[in-house]
């Protein structure tokens, strides 16, 4: 290659898989996707159809309802994949036209299991759906290794555009963007602070698992993909704060992101105007249009008891995950171990999520 | 017809030959002079997607002007190549294919190799003497070659070669190809380099018996955000940020050839303030890297130079990169002036 030059995108997929960089402050970058999980999906369809995986008319199958199925649903239309999603009644019914729109199955369970509830029965019924499919595929977010290690080319745009980064927020959900990015990148940058984000009733860093009123990060199980240790510093955001978030991100900046965005920017602003000296990059998973009826709708936000006139000023300081307030509260992991924080290491198994990787 | 056209072609043939045999004997007449630099190991090596979406062995290299190779080339009417020191024989390729790609398929002469370059440290000597060989005979014949030429014709001379014909000009390049990836369209950044041999004692390494490093697929692609920060840190002209990718790239490297003594290396590029700690990637030579504008540079060559003493490191020797540097006849040959 000689000089760069302005490309046309082979697919959708090529002109949007990577975020805009934005300056939110002097220190402070927003890397704002259109859909994050856009590169965890390529990359884990990528890697299998070298393996011999996949081939044209293939079929995957995947519980998943939420930005991962829409990632993957737009990609297997482009390759001539079949992709069926196990979902539950709980999926919203745009998204659901907009997969059925791209060509994918999507079953829903209607009836929870009486032991283990809807999660329990999106598993069995992908269990049968699998058993239907012999020779299909099971990207498996939470577990295949390729999901983390598909944001090699983010962390390229990073270094290209940025140079030296001293500090990550973002907010953890599979664990693929916080620990596969921060692996990468300290590489060259072994001191860079990575904050994860995670909300009350999320079971990842060690709360108990609870409802969750903030959506897009946390989890009721533990993803074999977190790696603990590589975190300095968690905070939990609770759903009124983490909205309100979203909005001023709008309103201030004129970015139209999702609730995960809103989280980690409350979070990345909060500690970017503490360290002025650092640069730091803020993780915005995915767009806004999927939450005009909720999160920018003052109405409903009212109604849910989740409007708050101001962003809280910072957050309480914890020294343990089962001490955090129901509030903003942030604890030094200091790049533990789950173990080594909790005494103990996670034990409640929710047989939810798939601990395999590829089949 | 067929043959009545076969034999005009025949008899074009000859023709020209004859007639550009005669014009080599008059261009012959002059012998041709070449130099190359070592280089000092590299700033990266890995492997990267090119335009084409393909996977390539890659190479930034450091080149380093305290050692040089310098070829004369003497025509002398014969049709063979000759080559001194004899076992010099890529060189010897490299001056046939040199006349045999300018149109001198029967012109032969002596290449006298005259290097500075140790024998398997990683100071790329081998491509140094290809590269001035092509240079001198190129010179013979009146021509000056493109780097990108000269690596096409030293990449089939000697199956892989470094990026030493772009001297400062910084390329990621396809060393078993012979291909440019990425040209930075930049000199390379001043870096000073304080550099060594991790094992003077041991017989060097042989780069092209070396079977090429096996990465995994993590390692691939943890060599984007470093190629990234390379093009960051040519924006910048930041030494830091130099430091930074060749650091990384030696830890990859360390799975594949062992540096010797890399732990105690790190230790003291962190204890020094080195921007960065390189090496090379197939030999034993390494260098600690320092930003050429830090005021305490030079203590920190001193306080190094005392600890790298400690590990039994005697032999080490300083120089910068970013300063131009010439290939013509004139500059080589300057102190004679």
């Amino acid at each position: 290659m000689v000089m760069r030059i302005n490309k046309i995108a082979p697919t959708v997929v090529e002109s949007v898989v990577l975020p805009k960089l934005i300056r939110l402050d002097s220190n402070l970058y927003g890397a704002a996707f259109f859909l994050m999980k856009l590169l965890p999906a390529r990359f884990i369809l990528d890697r299998a159809r070298d393996a011999g995986l996949l081939h044209e008319g293939s079929v995957i199958i995947e519980t998943t309802s939420g930005t991962f199925g829409l990632a993957l649903a737009m990609l297997c239309k482009l390759r001539n994949y079949k992709l069926i999603l196990v979902s539950d009644p709980a999926i919203d019914a745009p998204l659901q036209r907009r997969l059925e729109d791209l060509g994918t199955t999507v079953e829903i369970v209607r009836e929870p299991s009486p032991t283990g509830g809807f999660q329990q029965a999106r598993l069995d019924r992908m269990a049968e759906v699998q058993a239907a499919h012999p020779g299909h595929f099971w990207p498996a977010q939470y577990s295949n290794p390729h999901n983390p290690g598909s944001y090699a080319p983010f962390a390229e745009l990073l270094t290209e555009a940025i140079g030296k980064i001293d500090c990550l927020v973002g907010t953890v959900g599979s664990g693929g963007s916080m620990c596969g990015t921060s692996l990468y990148l300290r590489l060259l940058f072994p001191h860079l602070r990575v904050i994860g984000v995670d909300t009350h009733g999320s079971v990842i860093f060690g709360q108990p698992d609870q409802k969750r009123t903030l959506r897009g990060l946390g989890n009721s199980l533990m993803p074999p993909n977190v790696d603990h240790s590589a975190f300095d510093e968690i905070h939990w955001v609770d759903a009124a704060a983490g909205l309100t978030a979203t909005r001023v991100l709008h309103k201030k900046h004129a970015l139209y992101m999702g609730p995960t965005s809103g989280t980690a920017y409350l979070v990345a602003q909060w500690w970017a105007r503490r360290n002025p000296d650092a640069t730091v990059v803020v993780v915005l998973p995915d767009e806004g249009y999927r939450y005009q009826d909720t999160v920018y709708d003052d109405a409903w936000l009212h109604q849910q008891n989740l409007w708050l006139d101001n962003l809280p000023e910072s957050p309480v300081r914890t020294d343990h995950p089962l001490e955090a307030r129901s509030e903003w509260t942030c604890m030094d992991w200091n790049r533990h171990t789950y173990e080594q924080v909790m005494g103990a290491p996670f034990s409640v198994v929710k047989n939810d999520e798939p601990v395999a990787g590829i089949r | 017809m067929g043959s009545q056209l076969t034999n005009n072609s025949i008899l074009c043939r000859q023709s020209l030959s004859s007639g550009s045999d005669f014009k080599n004997q008059t261009d012959l007449l002059k012998p041709g002079y070449g130099v190359a630099l070592a280089h000092h190991g590299e700033l990266l090596q890995g492997v990267f997607a090119g335009d084409d979406g393909r996977l390539k062995r890659v190479l930034v290299s450091i080149p380093c002007g305290i050692f040089k190779s310098e070829v004369r080339f003497t025509p002398n009417g014969s049709d063979v190549v000759e080559v001194e020191p004899k076992w010099k024989v890529k060189s010897c390729r490299a001056a046939e294919l040199t006349l045999s790609s300018l149109g001198k398929h029967k012109c032969g002469g002596k290449v006298l190799i005259h290097s500075s370059i140790p024998v398997g440290w990683g100071l790329g000597s081998s491509t140094s003497d290809v590269t001035a060989t092509i240079r001198a005979t190129a010179d013979a014949l009146n021509e000056r070659l493109s780097p990108y030429k000269i690596a096409t014709l030293a990449v089939r001379a000697e199956t892989a070669c470094d990026a030493t014909m772009f001297g400062e000009q910084m390329v990621l390049f396809a060393q078993r190809e012979g291909i440019v990836v990425e040209d930075f369209r930049s000199s390379l950044p001043r870096l000073e380099v304080l550099g060594f041999n991790t094992n003077s004692n041991g017989n060097g390494i042989d780069t092209i018996a070396f079977a090429p490093a096996h990465y995994s697929w993590w390692e691939i692609e943890a060599f984007r955000p470093m190629v990234g920060l390379l093009r960051r840190a040519v924006y910048l002209r930041s030494a830091q940020l130099l430091g930074q990718v060749a650091s990384a790239s030696a830890a990859i490297n360390q799975q594949y050839l062992p540096t010797p003594h890399f732990h105690e290396l790190k230790e003291i590029s962190a204890q020094v303030g080195a921007v960065g700690l390189q090496v090379a990637h197939t030999g034993t030579i390494a260098g600690l890297l320092f930003d050429p504008d830090d005021p305490s540079k030079d203590d920190r060559i001193e306080q190094t130079q005392t600890l790298l003493a400690t590990l039994g490191i005697k032999h080490m020797w300083v120089f910068q990169t970013g300063v131009n540097v010439s290939h013509t006849k004139k500059a080589a040959n300057g102190n004679e002036n």
